[in-house]
């Protein structure tokens, strides 16, 4: 174990600002330290680096307790970069041979420090910078300077504050990339970050931290959750899970919901972005018959509709069928969108044309339909039956239009209801 | 700028120097030039001239305009802020109040004059670094307040010492304004030691004050301890400042505008911008003192002329690093 941190209590002025703080860094780990502004992550890495003394606690690094050290031993074991940006119009090289002050008596620079300066600005891709002023780099640049600067301390433990942010995108991604090869190569991290996204993609481990306290640890996928993001960021995301990789986006927003039934006859993702469009403008919204983790069934169970469902590769069964009808007799409208038929959901067919007598149903046709038709000609028979019985202003080929003209037709029937 | 390069500056600023030093020795008021220094030199008056007065108040002039450089170099990198100069901690009016009552009650001998100002400046400092504390810190922007409100206070206080003893006013008015005519070798005993010590030590700080220029922050994450740093960095330019004022009066603009200047030229290290800093200010002060004592009859305040050439030379600076960054 390179360090650890032992019931770990701070204050600063009146407020206490880490409380009971417990957690250890192994050997080539990266540890990401999650949590909005003022929770505390700054300040814990500051506290790490012996700058600010705690009430309680202990931390130990390589076994020694740091506030027997001097910051320059400290310095020698860890390599801290704050997140205050830095301005001068010293020379890049300048700027990274401060990396080697802890180890520089009064002036004397060795030709071993201004070796290791050079490699360290070669590990950032910086070669050839020595001699340009730092004050006119690139924000991107500068950074990758000051983490050659970082890197030229020679230390096992990096404590990096921030260090993306106020980046474009691309140099986030190289920054991170940068780091994460350093401790592949040398020694362990711990980084205080905002961006979940980021953390998750390049940490090992998270720390989640509110008010001073660690509320959730462990890997990204046990950490980042619906409910702890709500928790200590109060902000409601959607979290995915892309083989491993966490990625959180911002929770859809719903409208006003209505009393407004609408069904979906989809199926293989036909009829995920109408479902998504719908519950977004507040339709109670169902969808039927669909196996079980069939993409619309995914959906449609995310955003708690009701799903009238199969096992999965199972074909649809009376009493599913019988369901689903039930289901188009308490809806509102019916949509039928541009899914695959096979003899496995033939009866979706079924349903439509019942809907389509009932005057309920909307049809959505990207495709043409022998294209995705693999039930023969009785499929085929029953698709023309229910467009005989559709109306042409109820047939779309993309879900804007549809959408609106279910709206439209809304706001119409309120019209005429009310008059 | 390559180190080579800056090698080569610095030594030119020592042959700088050197000239400076001729030119100090060899002009003067009296007429007697570098021909009766070498034809004339068993003449007592001569030698009295040269020995007794000309080489101690070029020596002073030359350790006065390196001490106010090395210090203005400093503060500026301390404190991040250019418009840092020596005088920031109150120093020179607080010297000035020292010396305006040892004039004023009547017991202005040189010793007297220099030891007021001395001590009251190294006091003012005292004053002034202990309000601008902040629980342990030194946080840089309570320091220049204070410093600004105690110097404005004591220039209040010197104005009131000249308006209730008009009698003497010339002669504290003179001496706030600056100058060197009244040097000789106890002055020089007086100014040298401090300052010598103070830059010493101020090079052998200049790594560190380098780290400063990047962020206090910055400094500590690696491995400087960087309010004990500040805190010496305050104490050396206070004492070096305070040696430098008691001996030549309140003399402006030198500490501030030396550094700038040598910044454009040779950057912004201070491993190099610190010796150049304090050699080139210790040409120039000598140039500006012959200015002041050969350009008319009498003599002229050094104060004033550095105010008027600095001050100019300041605002020129101030337009062209506009254009450049």
């Amino acid at each position: 174990m390179l360090l650890e941190v032992r019931g770990l209590k701070l204050v600063l002025g009146s407020s206490e600002v880490l409380r009971n703080l417990n957690f250890k860094l192994e050997r080539g780990e990266t540890v990401g330290l999650l949590g909005p502004n003022g929770s505390g992550k700054s300040t814990l890495l500051r506290a790490i680096f012996g700058v600010l003394k705690p009430v309680e606690g202990v931390i130990y690094v390589d076994g020694k307790n740091i506030s027997e050290l001097n910051i320059r031993e400290i310095a020698r074991k860890m390599g801290y970069l704050p997140q205050e940006s830095a301005e001068s119009r010293l020379t890049v090289r300048d700027v990274v041979l401060l990396g080697r002050t802890p180890y520089i008596d009064s002036l004397k620079i060795k030709p071993v420090d201004i070796k290791i300066a050079e490699e360290a600005l070669e590990a950032v891709g910086l070669s050839g910078f020595e001699d340009r002023k730092f004050s006119e780099l690139s924000g991107g640049e500068k950074q990758k300077v000051l983490l050659a600067r970082v890197f030229a301390q020679k230390s096992e433990i990096l404590l990096l504050d921030e260090p993306t942010s106020h980046l474009d995108i691309s140099s986030q991604i190289e920054i991170m990339s940068l780091i994460k090869k350093r401790i592949k190569d040398y020694g362990s991290a711990i980084i205080a970050i905002h961006d979940i996204n980021l953390a998750s993609a390049y940490c090992d481990k998270l720390l989640l931290i509110k008010r001073g306290r660690i509320v959730k640890a462990g890997v990204p996928e046990a950490v980042i959750t619906r409910e702890s993001i709500r928790d200590v960021f109060g902000a409601d995301v959607e979290v995915k899970n892309f083989g491993g990789r966490i990625h959180i986006v911002p929770a859809a927003r719903r409208s006003a919901i209505s009393n407004i039934r609408v069904h979906i006859i989809c199926g293989g993702g036909s009829g995920n972005n109408v479902i998504r469009n719908l519950w977004e403008k507040g339709f109670m919204i169902s969808a039927g018959v669909l196996n079980v983790l069939d993409s619309d069934w995914v959906t449609v169970t995310e955003l708690k509709g009701d799903v009238i469902d199969e096992p999965p590769f199972s074909k649809i069964s009376e009493k599913s069928h019988s369901e689903n009808l039930e289901m188009i007799k308490k809806s509102d409208f019916v949509i039928l969108t541009n899914l695959s038929v096979g003899e496995g959901n033939l009866k979706n067919l079924e349903a439509a044309l019942a809907a389509a007598e009932s005057e309920k149903l909307f049809i959505l046709e990207k495709d043409d339909f022998d294209s995705r038709n693999f039930a023969g000609e009785r499929a085929k028979r029953l698709y023309e039956k229910i467009l005989n019985l559709t109306q042409e202003n109820r047939r779309f080929n993309n879900e804007t239009e549809l959408i609106r003209a279910i709206e439209v037709l809304l706001s119409d029937k309120r019209f005429t209801d009310a008059s | 700028m390559k180190n080579i390069h800056s090698t080569q500056f610095i030594l030119l600023l020592l042959f700088a120097d050197f000239i400076a030093l001729l030119f100090g020795i060899g002009f003067g008021s009296s007429g007697i030039g570098f021909k009766q220094l070498f034809t004339d030199s068993a003449n007592p008056l001569v030698s009295a001239i040269i020995l007794n007065y000309r080489l101690p108040r070029t020596l002073i002039a030359m350790f006065v305009g390196a001490g106010l450089a090395a210090a203005g170099c400093s503060l500026q990198a301390l404190f991040r802020n250019p418009l840092a100069d020596p005088y920031i901690l109150g120093v020179s009016s607080g010297a000035s109040v020292g010396a305006a009552i040892v004039i004023l009650i009547g017991i202005a001998s040189t010793i007297n004059i220099v030891t007021a100002a001395f001590l009251m400046a190294l006091l003012t400092s005292i004053v002034v670094y202990k309000i601008g504390t902040v629980g342990e810190r030194v946080p840089v922007y309570t320091l220049l307040l204070a410093g600004v409100a105690m110097a404005a206070f004591l220039s209040g206080v010197t104005s009131l010492l000249i308006y209730i003893s008009a009698k003497d006013m010339h002669q504290v008015v003179f001496w706030i304004m600056g100058g060197f005519w009244t040097a000789n070798w106890f002055k020089l005993q007086v100014v040298s030691i401090p300052i010598i010590l103070s830059s010493i030590y101020l090079i052998f700080s200049s790594w560190n004050l380098n780290a400063i220029l990047m962020g206090e922050e910055h400094a500590l994450s690696v491995g400087i301890d960087v309010e004990r740093f500040k805190k010496k960095i305050i104490i050396v330019s206070a004492l070096l400042t305070s040696a430098a004022v008691s001996v030549s009066g309140v003399i402006g603009f030198v500490g501030l505008i030396t550094p700038h200047a040598m910044r454009m030229i040779v950057g912004e290290d201070n491993r190099t911008l610190l010796p150049s800093s304090l050699l080139a200010g210790a040409a120039f002060m000598p140039f500006v003192d012959l200015i002041a004592r050969t350009l008319t009859d009498g003599e002229i305040p050094v104060g004033i002329i550095t105010a008027l050439l600095g001050a100019p030379f300041f605002l020129y600076l101030l337009r062209r690093s506009r254009d450049v960054t």
